[in-house]
């Protein structure tokens, strides 16, 4: 890693705050680590073309961890090469520590790195310690010099005993975690990871996380990570960014996005709603699903507040056996589908059994 | 930041890579990470096309059957042919055929190269380098012309063998005439390089343009002295009179070598050019890395 981006910033600071070196770091860390502002891409032509990109603007804190959350073709990935440079924008800018990208200065690319969806990201001709060493130098660091900090990057991902053994003989986890490793190699202060659990098995995509959160915690890494799985998002992320058809939808932590949903649901199961009580309900509320089974009927209800109490006296009214009643809280994949209105986006089949 | 504590803190005056190049003395710490210089980076990607090249040796001794191969038919089937016609001009054949291996190598090694990086999604990260992608490719290509002479050098001894020739090989001219001459294929390559970015289908397609080269090498440069400006023509006309008359690189003319030195850059930098441009539309239209 350079510190090239806190120098930059610290030297557009006045002489008074250079007296004081606490007050200069503070301020050096106010600078946000990313800031992204109007950017649009468009492919294709302007009648048939696609906006991939439309209007974004984010702001990064430095130490913290966005997840971009979006379905399939909502633009996650093209706003992250945009933001790299490896798409060039139509329009927007883009600062990295407080420097401008679009000056063409590269080094602030010393200070970045991405682990993009789909893609290898190292050699797997090489072995896990010569491509930490090899990707040190790329992104501007003399590798003997962070020598010490690989030995711990690989102790802390699980790698240190296949440190000399080539990336092409290691399990499918194991290449995501050299991935992300010869992405820390340098020691990026902002690093993009596109996917980074996509394929991995259960246990290795929670080892990733974990390794994440760690990184960090500890480190004061920034990380823009973008994933469809809410389970990644919910796990290492301050907050989240919805993306839906290029547009940012909804920008906030994952505990104010699921409380501002104001959707209560309760899910009923009981073996005496026949069809006549199901129209009744349908009149008379919001009926997100049915599932009917040998066990009987399951309804999921939009019923909060004294509508509860209604939904109660209705089924009541209508001699309704009730086996099990349970409030629904609502979850990020909750948000996600109100906020996106697309509940097959995420490649995730709804429950077995339910209709709307 | 990152706060492991072998790591610079902010208060650290630290320089870029590009601060580095322009001034490459070393920072007075050596306990913390320290700005990669362009000695670093050539380290870098040199010793990594070393290691493929000795880790992975089938590659190129494939390369070397697959020459001999080509060679033997040429050899014993012309000979069957032509007789001795074939015989009196062997000398001529077996200089046309080592520079040819030798542009073939190149050529294919940096298209291949590119192509593969594309694939892997190591072009990216080459791109987002503080470095640019330009010292990278050139490097790489120096990579691909050592290793392709080391290659056609063992394919040049075999030919000489098997046909019981002589020719005169002085070394410092050999390698600067056949080296400058395939500089400008080198160039050739990035171009097809970047077009492959952006055309990927046409990548097989453009690996054709390596029989190209034996019209380029057997060029009437005498004839057509115009012919002198393509790629390979001249050069080749100039190791003809190295390996086979003996002339030394300090007996040419400076116009000869000027030429010889003039076309190489040239195409060099037209085919980075090219490829600048192709990966740039690319990353214009979104299909760079678009595995």
């Amino acid at each position: 890693m350079n510190a090239s981006a806190p120098t930059d910033s610290m030297a557009g600071l006045d002489s008074s705050s250079q007296d004081d070196g606490d007050s200069t770091r503070s301020d050096a860390k106010r600078v946000p680590a990313l800031v992204v502002e109007g950017m649009s891409k468009q492919f294709g032509t302007d009648t048939d073309g696609v906006m991939a990109v439309d209007d974004v603007s984010v702001t990064v804190d430095r130490g913290s961890v966005v997840g971009l959350l979006g379905p399939n073709g909502a633009g996650k990935t093209t706003l992250i090469k945009c933001i790299l440079g490896i798409v060039v924008p139509d329009a927007g800018t883009v600062e990295v520590f407080g420097t401008d990208i679009g000056d063409g200065r590269r080094a602030v690319y010393a200070n970045v790195d991405a682990m993009l969806e789909g893609a290898r990201n190292d050699y797997w001709r090489l072995t896990v310690r010569e491509n930490l060493r090899y990707f040190a130098t790329i992104s501007g660091v003399d590798p003997d010099s962070v020598s010490t900090r690989h030995d711990r990057l690989l102790d802390r991902l699980g790698l240190t005993d296949k440190a000399e053994t080539p990336v092409r003989d290691l399990s499918r986890g194991m290449k995501q975690k050299v991935s992300l490793a010869s992405v820390l190699a340098g020691g990026a202060e902002l690093v993009f990871l596109d996917e980074p659990t996509l394929g991995l098995d259960v246990e290795s995509s929670r080892t990733l996380r974990q390794e994440l959160r760690r990184l960090a915690g500890e480190d004061g890494l920034t990380v823009v990570l973008s994933s469809h799985d809410m389970s990644v998002i919910e796990d290492v992320c301050d907050r989240v960014v919805v993306m839906a058809d290029g547009q940012v939808v909804a920008d906030d932590t994952v505990a104010a996005l699921v409380a501002r949903t104001d959707r209560d649901i309760v899910r009923i199961t009981s073996p005496s709603i026949d069809d006549g009580v199901l129209a009744s309900l349908r009149e008379a509320f919001d009926v997100l699903g049915v599932a009917r089974d040998a066990d009987g009927t399951r309804l999921e209800v939009v019923a909060g507040g004294d509508e509860l109490y209604d939904l109660m006296a209705h089924l009541r009214d209508a001699g309704v056996t009730l086996e099990h009643v349970r409030t629904v809280e609502p979850d990020l994949e909750d948000v996600f589908v109100e906020l996106t209105d697309d509940a097959g986006g995420l490649g995730e089949p709804a429950e077995d059994g339910w209709s709307p | 930041m990152v706060a492991v504590t072998d790591w610079e803190g902010p208060e650290t005056p630290a320089s870029t890579p590009s601060d580095a190049a322009a001034q490459p003395e070393p920072a007075t710490t050596t306990d913390g990470p320290q700005p990669a210089s362009y000695y670093h980076l050539t380290r870098a990607v040199l010793y990594r096309e070393y290691l493929i090249f000795v880790r992975y040796p089938a590659n190129a001794i494939g390369g070397i059957v697959v020459s001999l191969f080509f060679f033997a038919l040429l050899f014993y089937g012309g000979r069957m042919v032509a007789g001795q016609a074939l015989t009196d001009s062997i000398e001529g054949i077996i200089v046309g055929y080592f520079l040819w291996t030798l542009s073939v190598g190149a050529y294919s090694s940096i298209s291949n190269d590119i192509a593969s990086e594309v694939q892997w999604g190591t072009l990216e990260r080459h791109i987002t380098t503080p470095f640019g992608f330009a010292p990278v490719a050139l490097l790489k290509g120096v990579a691909k012309v050592v290793r392709t002479f080391l290659t056609s050098a063992v394919v040049l001894g075999v030919m000489l063998v098997v046909t019981g020739t002589r020719l005169q090989l002085e070394p410092i001219t050999v390698v600067t005439v056949a080296g400058l001459a395939i500089t400008s294929v080198l160039g050739l390559g990035f171009a097809a390089g970047g077009i492959t970015v952006l055309y990927k289908q046409i990548g097989n397609w453009l690996n054709l343009l390596q029989f190209g080269f034996i019209v380029l090498i057997s060029a009437p440069v005498f004839d057509a002295p115009w012919t002198r400006f393509l790629p390979l023509a001249h050069g080749s006309a100039m190791l003809q009179r190295t390996m086979v008359d003996g002339v030394r690189l300090w007996e040419f003319g400076l116009g000869e070598l000027g030429l010889l030195l003039a076309v190489a850059v040239g195409y060099l930098l037209g085919g980075y050019v090219v490829f600048h441009y192709a990966t740039r539309r690319a990353r214009r239209l979104g299909v760079l890395g678009d595995y």
